[in-house]
Formats: C-alpha cells, structure tokens, sequence
C-alpha cells in the first residue's frame, strides 16, 4: 500500500472497518511510513478528543415518563381488538337480521387452501427460516405475541421449513411450513374460538378427537378448534400423515398449557 | 386481558415487557444524540419519547436477535426528519446527494497549519456541540454515531439508509469540516494564531 491508497482508507482504517488483508497492508505502510504515521496519529488523536466528550445520561423522569406513555398505549392496544370485535358482532347481528342468505362467508379452510398454495408458490415462503421448533415459537412470541406449538415431527421425515405471520379473518394468524420430501405441509393457527360442527366438511375421530376433513382444490385440509383458537393442517399428504401431525400438535399444546 | 391470554395470545403488558427490556437499555444513547442533534433538551426528550412510542407500536415488526440499537436510532432519526421537515427547513435527497459529490472531490483539513498537540488544547468544553451544530445534517447525523455513540459502519448505513460507501464519504467529509469549525472557535478564542 502507498501513501495514496492509505490516504483513500483512512477513515476505515482508523475505524477499524478494512478487511484483515488491507488491515495489515495499511499498518505495514504506516510501520514503515513516517509521514503517514504523522497523519494517522492526528487523526486518532481527534477522533479520541470526540469520544472524550462528556456522555451524558437521560434524565430520569424521561425514563419513567416513557414507561408510563408505554404502560397506556399497551393497556389501549389490548381493550381495542375486544371494541372492534364488539363493533363487528353488532354489525353481524344486523347483516343477519337483514340478509339471512348471505349469512355464511368463505369457509376458514378455503382461505387457509389459498394462502397455503399462495405462499409455497412464493421463492421463500417463511419470513423465518429455520428448523428448529423452539427458535420458531420464540419468534412468533417476540414478533407477534403470539404462543404458538411448534412440534417437532422430524421423527416422521417431516422436516420444519419456518414460519411467518398470516393474516387470516382479520386476525395475526401463525403459519408454520414444513416438508416432507417436496411435499409441503402448512398449519395454521388462527385466533378464533370456535366449535368443530362450524367447520364444514366430514367429522373423524382420530385418537379420541374430533377433526374435520375436507379436499379443497386438490389438498386435504384437517382442522379443529378448541375453544381458544382453530387450527387447520392443509397438504397434499394423505389424511393419515395429517391427522397423527394434528394429534402431536394437540398433545404438545396440551402438554405447554400445563406448564 | 384474561380473555386474551385464554386464547394463547401474549397481552399488551407481555409486549411492553419485551420492549422495555431490549428497548430502555438505550435511552442514553438516544438521548445524547438527540440532545446533539436538537441542542434542546427539551425537544431531545420530547423527541426520544416519540422514537420509544413509535418503537413500541411497530415492535411487532422489529425481528428479534437483528440490532436493536439500530432499529431504534433509525426511528429516532425519522422522528427528527419529519420534525425538522415540518418546520419548513428543506432537506431532501437531492441537499445530500449534492454533499456527497462535494464531498468525494473536496479535502478539507481545518487544522492544517497548526502543530496538532496545539490544536486539541484549544478545544474548550461544548466547542464539539457548537461544532457540529455547524455540519449540514447529513454529515453532523454521521459523525455523531460514528465518533460519539461508535455505531459501525453497517449500522450506520442501516440507520441513514444509504450504502456504506457513502457512509464512508460522509464520514470523512463530515469529520473534517467538524475540524475545520473547531479551528475557526480556537482562533476567536484567540489561542490559535490566524494562519497567514
């Protein structure tokens, strides 16, 4: 390195942002260079003088202030879903009383068909790559508050993709991907209560649960509710596979409200 | 609350839980730079209050384990554009762009002439403030999260939104002018001599 080049990585050599070969370079020319040296010892020099500046703290009623504007926004944001959902009910009394025909919209599972299909079309369906479950629950927590079962099905050659937030019923829905094979699996877990007869499709019982199945634009869906949330698994694999990932699914979420 | 938490969802209080707990740490840091970017308390507080409430509203969309720190001093630092903005004072791409050009062909050495050890006696306390009050924004915004908070380079560009190169250029200019300025105070200070 030359005075020239030294001179054009100043900056990132004094920063300590050059890469390790153009590190060494620029030190050996500085070693060797009394003129450079000079240069560069001003600079620090300066740069030392700014850091030397007085760091001053927040006051501390900024930070109690801040928490309190927090505490408020974060009471209002937990009372509006339930205003909205109270608004919406009060509107859907009324479309029932008026238009009796129009009372069922697309059912949940269609929507989640379509999201399946829409998302493993995409080059990289999850917002978060990784295949281990703990990583992805922990990010649907610290991302969206969500407290979502992330089971482990490797034992089945089902290997976990990653997860992103969905939209679904207006609501934060979780969306975890895995694959067996080339085959994709998606499951969802929406927001909403409510009781399997409103799902609409062919009941089964599969290990002393009810699910309800349905093939919807060439994939099966499995889906259920249970009273906090509705779940549905929608794949090209057959309703075997699906319904022994939805009982591990319900086990695991058992075994986690219990802890 | 309760319902919610039935549903196996996190409640607001979980949320500002978290927040609180990746997001206070920082509040120093922000407040200094937005005291030197404001130089008004004041309006540095008001302005670090707004960067935590709106970090609070779009937290569900900070991806934990990325830089918070970061992430934060990139909202604060939009905070203070739409505020400086909303007074009438013209800051738009086209200002920086112009700056950076200047800056690529420009060398600016403020202490040049002067033995250094001189120089950096003369600085007197706030004359580092005063300085860089003196800096176009793209620069003195540079400076100070380079030299006084030590973000890095990636961060910074982060923070700015523009690639590291101009991070770079910026910086160089940006420090040097600060030089210049600090020169110019140590000869009204009369500790350095008018260079001939």
């Amino acid at each position: 390195m030359n005075c020239a080049e030294l001179e054009g990585r100043l900056h990132p050599f004094l920063d300590g942002e050059l890469d390790v070969a153009e590190m060494s370079e620029a030190d050996a020319h500085v070693t060797e260079c009394p003129g450079c040296r000079g240069r560069v010892a001003r600079e620090r020099e300066f740069r030392q003088l700014l850091r030397r500046q007085p760091r001053e703290s927040a006051p501390p009623e900024l930070g109690e202030r801040i928490r309190a504007r927090i505490g408020r926004s974060a009471r209002w944001a937990a009372v509006r879903p339930w205003l909205a959902a109270s608004a919406a009910a009060a509107v859907a009394a009324a479309t029932v009383l008026l238009l009796p025909a129009l009372r069922a919209p697309t059912p949940l599972v269609s929507e989640l068909v379509d999201k399946h299909i829409a998302f493993t079309q995409m080059e990289e369906p999850a917002e978060l790559a990784s295949g281990d479950p703990e990583a992805v629950a922990r990010w649907f927590r610290e991302r969206a508050g969500l407290r979502v079962t992330v089971p482990d099905y490797s034992m089945a050659g089902i290997r976990l993709i990653g997860a992103r937030i969905a939209e679904a019923r207006e609501h934060h829905a979780s969306y975890v991907l895995y694959e067996k094979g080339h085959t994709p699996l998606s499951i969802f877990m929406v927001p909403i209560p409510g009781r399997e007869a409103d799902l609409p499709g062919t009941r089964v019982t599969y290990r002393g649960h009810e699910y309800v199945t349905l093939e919807r634009k060439g994939y099966r869906t499995v889906s259920w509710a249970d009273g906090q949330a509705t779940f549905g698994l929608v794949s090209m694999l057959d309703y075997d596979a699906l319904l022994e990932c939805a009982d591990k699914l319900r086990a695991g979420r058992a075994r986690e409200a219990r802890l | 609350m309760a319902r919610r938490r039935l549903l196996g969802w996190a409640t607001g209080e979980d949320r500002r839980g978290e927040f609180e707990e990746v997001a206070l740490v920082h509040l120093d840091a922000l407040y200094r730079s937005a005291l030197r970017m404001t130089q008004n308390r004041a309006e540095a507080e008001d302005l670090v209050q707004e960067t935590y409430l709106r970090g609070f509203r779009s937290f569900h969309r900070f991806n934990p384990g990325t830089n918070c720190r970061a992430w934060l001093f990139t909202i604060l630092r939009n905070a203070f554009r739409s505020r400086w903005r909303r007074r009438g004072h013209e800051l738009v791409a086209a200002d920086a762009a112009t700056l950076d050009a200047e800056s690529e062909s420009a060398t600016v050495d403020g202490a040049a002439g002067h033995p250094e050890d001189e120089f950096f006696q003369t600085v007197l306390h706030g004359d580092v403030d005063r300085a860089l009050k003196t800096l176009p924004l793209p620069f003195r915004e540079v400076v100070i999260l380079a030299d006084l908070e030590e973000l890095s380079y990636k961060e910074i560009a982060q923070v700015v939104d523009c690639p590291i190169g101009t991070v770079m250029s910026r910086l160089s200019r940006g420090r040097a002018l600060l030089r210049q300025a600090l020169g110019r105070f140590g000869r009204e200070h009369g500790y350095l001599k008018k260079p001939e």
